[in-house]
């Protein structure tokens, strides 16, 4: 999930406590701000630290003036059958290709484990969003593959692109005698995304700022961790006892914008509701199943009806036809 | 008539005002205020609410203009001045101007039928919920903010503490705007340098020079060329929905929490929305821009709420006292409809000259010109003393449009002192500071 989904949530999970929401009354913000921070604090250990300290055996650079697909399939092939054939771990980084100012050249690697090939294509120019800054739709884009010489087994997306900023990690992991496992950003959601480290950091705040503090960092850490196992990737929650990521559940894509809206939205509407029940305004027949209600199903099953609006009409003229047919039929008799 | 005729006289007004660089409608309304407070004046609410409604209508709708035209935003519209320079730099600041105003226009329509109506029943409850938990927002807003500053060093090399130290320069340029705004922010409240008869314009100066001028010196310095532009436009409606949606949540969010400015909440709706698209980005900041100016000044006329966001609610309510009766808040509705409808017709047209007239003579020109009017209008309001002010933030301005960190570090000025003063810090750190 994106980070304001974790910090939204992990406020939400501060405002579980009614101490934490009293407190906030007389004016200390603490227990809400530890909620959000610590809510965010493990994607930001992975990505601000983790992430530089991290080290390589392999760095690809690609030139952005000489195209070279051929070149990256081919180190990236040569991971892959270093580690099958030493048995050792092989770290390979792939960098960006920035093609100007606010430009990226992108290109995707794609692990093709039925033909034991690694495929590199070229795709747009892409801006600082992610998004392209030109239609290359019709232009034929470079590309390249490589032979493996053993099974590849995914760990994550078969096929990765990488356009904007930083570029992936791929960790080549030999599992038998068979097959590699390129583990892909093998220092994400690694030990910082443990139930132990969701303790010793409650522990540790707790020990600063009191049980209370302790209780809401935990919550909110422990929140974190769950809501990234809705995904692919999944975390290493039992670190240190399990040192590989434990499958997500792949509800949702961790970037998908729809359920992080909803995310932060539900978040919000159970912020509000817990600091409702703690003012002294009190609104008549108020209750969480109605304010849900009100702000929840009607808003988003108005937006599915809108979203589906087509299959809708079709399924709706659809009936009116069978039914029209039946009358028909029964005049007719 | 009188209420339309003063709205379209303040529409007009506003038209002129957002135009030119550095100038906001805060101050221009001060100004007008204080005018009226000295001749001791009275104007009907017939006149005085549609006046100052269709200014701020106006101004939120029009001062795209300079933001993606002349580089020179606000302190609202800082976020579209990088989309804005991305289009006007491909020959198309037309387009980026008008998507930006087409954002506006929906969010008039948001404010028309859906806050304007629903707002009588639902701010009483927020605002009576809400109320004693806006510190804590306010700490959340900086956290975040600050957290999510994302490292843009640090790409290439073996993992290790030198690609740390290397990543850590965007962040860490972040983190030091901040508190230099900040500290900026607690010497401006706790002891403005200010003459007291230009008090009213205590923090103007250091706005100007925290948002106005660093893209003004960067654009003079690089001497930066504009393609020839074009005049047609390519709306996408998806981009324009999605962008409304996040630009509505962010301007009602910041139109709501006291301090969090249009850009803040655009921002915030963006990360939750997930906005990528330059042109959903663009429509977001139109509607949460308008949103946020128009629904402060809006809100105020409710009554029974006496909410004062915004610092011409803030103003008018030295010279004003809303109604007990809905009478002065379907005056500002009327006015917001039709100065929203007047502004948004008048935005093709003045982009259009203001186009053709920074192309015939030069960007880097019009970068001057618009530096010394911002320069000028410093000295007339505050004197020599606001113009260093403005210097000692354009400087911190200009930290991060060097290390590339995010230009909303500098709304630290604001956040900042108010945040400590509303969880009770603000006094000890001003002395600790030697402010007091």
């Amino acid at each position: 999930m994106k980070g304001i989904s974790h910090f939204t949530v992990g406020i939400a999970a501060a405002s579980c406590f009614p101490e934490a929401v009293n407190t906030a009354m007389t004016g200390n913000p603490l227990y809400f701000i530890l909620g959000g921070v610590f809510g965010l604090l493990p994607d930001t250990i992975d990505f601000k630290f983790s992430r530089f300290f991290y080290k390589h055996d392999i760095e690809v650079i690609p030139d952005p003036n000489k195209p070279d697909p051929g070149m990256i399939a081919n180190i990236v092939a040569h991971a892959v059958n270093t580690a099958h054939a030493t048995g050792k771990h092989i770290r390979i980084k792939l960098n960006t290709i920035p093609v100007g100012p606010d430009l990226w050249q992108q290109y995707k690697v794609t692990f093709d484990t039925a033909a034991h090939e690694v495929i590199v294509s070229y795709g747009p120019v892409m801006d600082m969003n992610g998004i392209p800054a030109h239609d290359t739709r019709n232009k034929k884009m470079p590309e390249a593959c490589a032979t493996l010489h053993c099974d590849v087994k995914l760990d994550y997306q078969a096929t990765t692109k990488i356009d904007i900023l930083d570029g992936p990690v791929f960790e080549m992991i030999p599992a038998d005698k068979h097959f590699v496992i390129p583990r892909f950003i093998p220092w994400h959601r690694q030990w910082s995304h443990s139930l132990i480290m969701g303790l010793l950091t409650a522990l540790t705040g707790g020990a600063i700022w009191g049980p209370l503090a302790a209780l809401v960092i935990f919550s909110a850490y422990t929140a974190h961790i769950a809501l990234d196992q809705t995904g692919f990737m999944g975390s290493n929650i039992c670190w240190p006892f399990r040192i590989n990521r434990v499958e997500g559940l792949k509800v949702v894509h961790s970037n998908n914008a729809s359920a992080n809206f909803t995310t932060v939205w539900l978040a919000c509407i159970i912020t509000f509701w817990n600091l409702y029940r703690a003012s002294t305004f009190v609104l008549p027949d108020l209750n969480f199943i109605k304010l849900l209600s009100y702000t929840v199903f009607m808003p988003f099953g108005l937006y599915a009806i809108f979203r589906n609006r087509i299959y809708l009409q079709r399924f709706v003229s659809a009936k009116i036809r069978l039914i029209k047919n039946k009358i028909h039929v029964k005049n007719t008799r | 008539m009188i209420i339309i005729l003063s709205a379209i006289t303040g529409t007009l007004c506003s038209a002129l005002l957002a135009c030119i660089p550095g100038l906001h409608v805060y101050n221009v309304m001060a100004v007008i205020i204080i005018a009226l407070y000295s001749f001791q004046l009275t104007v009907p609410p017939e006149i005085l609410i549609p006046c100052a409604m269709s200014m701020m209508v106006g101004y939120s709708m029009l001062n795209t203009i300079p933001s993606v035209i002349f580089a020179a935003p606000d302190e609202s519209s800082v976020f579209t001045v990088l989309p804005g320079q991305k289009y006007l730099m491909t020959g198309r600041g037309f387009e980026g101007v008008i998507i930006t105003a087409a954002g506006g226009l929906t969010g008039l329509f948001i404010l028309l039928f859906i806050i304007g109506p629903t707002a009588p029943f639902v701010l009483p409850v927020m605002q009576s919920v809400i109320r004693p938990h806006v510190h804590w927002i306010l700490w959340c807003i900086i956290c975040f903010m600050l957290m999510s500053e994302w490292p843009k060093t640090g790409r290439l090399g073996q993992g290790g503490w030198r690609k740390f130290l290397n990543s850590c320069k965007t962040t860490s340029a972040g983190l030091l705007t901040f508190l230099l705004s900040g500290l900026l922010g607690f010497i401006l409240i706790y002891k403005s340098p200010i003459p007291v008869n230009s008090s009213f314009q205590n923090l103007m100066p250091a706005f100007i020079g925290l948002f106005t001028m660093p893209w003004l010196i960067l654009n003079i310095i690089s001497n930066v060329r504009i393609p020839p532009q074009q005049f047609s436009t390519n709306m996408d409606r998806t981009a324009i929905a999605k962008g409304t949606a996040a630009g509505a949540l962010g301007g009602m969010f910041s139109a709501f929490i006291p301090v969090v400015t249009a850009g803040v909440g655009g921002f915030l709706a963006g990360h939750a929305t997930a906005i990528r698209d330059d042109r959903a980005f663009l429509t977001s900041q139109g509607t949460s821009k308008l949103i946020y100016y128009t629904g402060t000044l809006l809100f105020f006329f409710l009554p029974n709420l006496t909410m004062t966001r915004g610092g011409a609610a803030w103003m008018i309510s030295g010279i004003y006292t809303t109604s007990s009766s809905y009478y002065d808040y379907y005056i500002a509705l009327a006015s917001v409809a039709i100065s929203g409808c007047t502004a948004f017709l008048l935005v093709g047209p003045i982009t259009r000259y203001i186009i053709t007239f920074t192309t015939k003579y030069g960007f880097h020109n019009i970068s001057i010109i618009s530096l010394s009017i911002a320069a000028i209008f410093v000295i007339t309001i505050t004197g020599w003393i606001g113009l260093l002010i403005t210097l000692t933030a354009t400087a911190i301005g200009l930290i991060p449009v060097l290390y590339g960190s995010r230009r909303m570090n500098c709304l630290g000025i604001i956040l900042l002192p108010i945040a400590c003063n509303m969880s009770g810090l603000g006094q000890p750190i001003a002395k600790i500071l030697g402010l007091l």
